[in-house]
């Protein structure tokens, strides 16, 4: 979520509040949490970047474990010296040592990793396999059963944003290495000069700005499996130095001469047409043979729409999870999203359908509630023509009301109290009218239905109020 | 040439209004609006429909990564700038997967925004590999 909240849980009230004025100052928004009488947050402990755990009796700590553990995807914690060498039963990988007094660098720096670790987690997909029903989406299924248990390295193929992440993580999740880590690198969205010490670390020194040793991502997976996306989009240098690790299981960090052995499965990931690369001179025909051992592809979303309302179903399961509102879409939604060609494929549904959780949260998509690129055509038209009608009203209530107050009281007016008055005597003799008929009295003034009913909302009338 | 449309996001009270007395200063800018996390970002992105979004990244509630995410799928969506007081590979990645046009280092914010609407006012191609830090 890459929040700035970071919650301070320490009996030293001193420490604390001076935790909170640094914290504050480099730009966190710290909480201390009262501690007499003790209450924890109303927060889920995920709705955190850190929770710095300091002086606590054992009882406020077996609260706060309660509270932390109750949530699996709870924030990392800092420990204060007193906690230092423990981890109250949590694992290791999310438990940091921050010493008293504060040494900005330590302090930066875990604060760095904790949000980089944050934004991955945020970047994983959630979901457990490729979801869906269609001929296409068994046979994946099929094929990650058969390859998970060899060590081979597969070949993820498919258009950007069909969920080749996903497939990745399902061999990694049903293979031997399950227990081991899954690392996952975008090679596109990292500059080529910083590639190489991304994936093999680097010692002290190696070039400005390295001023500690720092482990690469094949070092991470050490052991599971390292998720090379975007492969297509490395440098031919690059290229090279993964070659020699699928070749020979060694790799150097930069600035260091000793070589490295490496257990590592490596998945590789391209939305590009990798033969074509090497047409074209940009990938290597060598690296390729090694990468392409067991190669997998994604359908592209149109060419599965039936798994539409499925996949739907499962992305707003899982806001709903995380605390999003509930999204529900009408059967004319669908229908309209079934229609559209989805360049962007199951990301841009996920992107589209979280959108609209957080702009219409617990209610129902409707058609005109889509971005203009999914609406049919039609009601694309239809939607102009009533946009168009809605303005008609206000202009004839704006001549109505020059008539009959053609100057401006002496003491002057509210005009935002004054037009809503207007409105609501309009829309009163509309549904006089239209006999209390809401969708006539729309048509009367030249409203939505949809509209109309969110305007009797807000201004509180009710149908049989009209009408009496 | 247009003033640029400009909404600024950011959880910090001070930091929103530093930006306001700069961008105010600065020709060619119109300020529309200003935002304290991301899903204020989007309902105010969608409303206001600005030319550029300069968003922090770290916020309460919705950061700014995945509000960029969510506004890049609107229709006609500005050009967003991520602002970040972690200015690393990482964080660098993250902001391009998500569809960011720029990234900022909040240590450099006034020099950075001034370079960024020079080049959209020049009318250059902004990306985020070459983005100002």
């Amino acid at each position: 979520m890459s929040t700035s909240r970071i919650l301070l849980l320490d009996a030293d009230t001193e420490r604390a509040s001076q935790l909170q004025a640094v914290l504050g100052f480099i730009d966190y928004s710290p909480e201390v949490q009262d501690l007499d009488p003790f209450e924890l947050p109303q927060a889920k402990p995920r709705e955190y970047l850190a929770v710095v755990l300091g002086r606590l009796s054992a009882e406020q700590r077996d609260a706060s474990r309660r509270w932390l553990k109750a949530d699996p995807q709870h924030a990392p914690l800092l420990m204060l010296p007193e906690l230092h060498g423990e981890t109250l039963g949590f694992d290791q990988a999310d438990v940091w040592s921050l010493d008293y007094p504060i040494r900005a660098p330590q302090l930066t720096e875990i604060l760095r990793r904790v949000s980089v670790q944050q934004l991955d987690a945020q970047a994983t997909p959630q979901a457990s396999g490729p979801t869906g029903n269609t001929l296409a989406i068994r046979r994946v299924r099929k094929m990650i059963a058969q390859v998970a248990a060899f060590d081979t390295t597969v070949l993820v193929t498919g258009e950007s944003g069909t969920g080749k992440e996903v497939v990745a993580r399902a061999i990694h999740e049903s293979s031997g290495r399950r227990d081991k880590p899954f690392v996952a690198v975008n090679c596109g969205a990292i500059p080529s000069e910083l590639l190489e010490s991304e994936l093999f670390g680097h010692e002290k020194g190696a070039f400005t700005g390295a001023i500690t040793s720092r482990q690469g991502r094949f070092e991470m997976a050490e052991g599971g499996t390292l998720f090379l996306d975007e492969i297509g989009d490395m440098s031919l240098p690059m290229q090279v130095k993964i070659l020699r690790v699928l070749q020979e299981r060694t790799y150097e960090r930069v600035g260091s001469n000793t070589s490295r052995q490496c257990d590592v499965r490596i998945i590789a990931a391209t939305h590009r047409n990798l033969e074509l690369r090497i047409h074209e001179g940009a990938f290597r025909e060598d690296l390729f043979y090694r990468l392409n051992v067991f190669p997998i592809e994604m359908p592209a979303l149109r060419d599965r729409l039936e798994d539409l309302p499925l996949l739907i179903t499962e992305i707003s399961d899982e806001l709903r999870e995380f605390g999003r509102g509930d999204v529900r879409f009408a059967p004319e939604t669908i229908h309209a999203l079934r229609s559209y060609v989805w360049p962007g494929n199951v990301r841009e549904l996920a992107n589209l359908v979280e959108r609209l959780a957080v702009l219409h949260p617990n209610s129902t998509v409707d058609v005109h509630d889509l971005p203009e690129r999914y609406r049919p055509k039609s009601v694309r038209l239809a939607q102009q023509q009533e946009e168009a009608a809605d303005l008609a009203p206000n202009l004839r209530l704006s001549d109505e009301l020059s008539e009959f107050s053609e100057r401006l009281p002496d003491e002057g007016l509210d005009l935002k109290t004054h037009m809503a008055e207007i409105e609501q005597t309009l829309i009163r003799q509309a549904l006089e009218q239209a006999g209390g008929v809401v969708s006539q009295a729309a048509q009367l003034l030249r409203l939505r239905r949809t509209t109309l009913v969110e305007k009797l909302r807000k201004y509180d009338l009710q149908r049989q109020q009209v009408q009496s | 040439m247009d003033k640029i449309r400009t909404v600024v996001v950011d959880d910090h009270v001070d930091f929103r209004r530093l930006a306001q007395v700069l961008l105010e200063e600065v020709d060619g800018v119109e300020l529309l609006g200003l935002g304290a996390d991301g899903e204020e970002a989007i309902h105010l992105c969608e409303r206001l429909r600005p030319d550029l979004l300069i968003m922090d990244l770290s916020m309460p509630r919705m950061g700014g990564i995945q509000a960029t995410r969510l506004i890049k799928a609107q229709d006609d969506p500005p050009l967003i700038a991520i602002v970040s007081i972690y200015d690393d590979s990482e964080h660098r990645a993250h902001a391009a997967s998500a569809g960011a046009d720029a990234f900022i280092n909040k240590a450099d914010f006034l020099g950075s925004v001034a370079n960024l609407i020079d080049a959209i006012r020049r009318g250059d191609h902004v990306d985020i590999s070459n983005s100002a830090a």
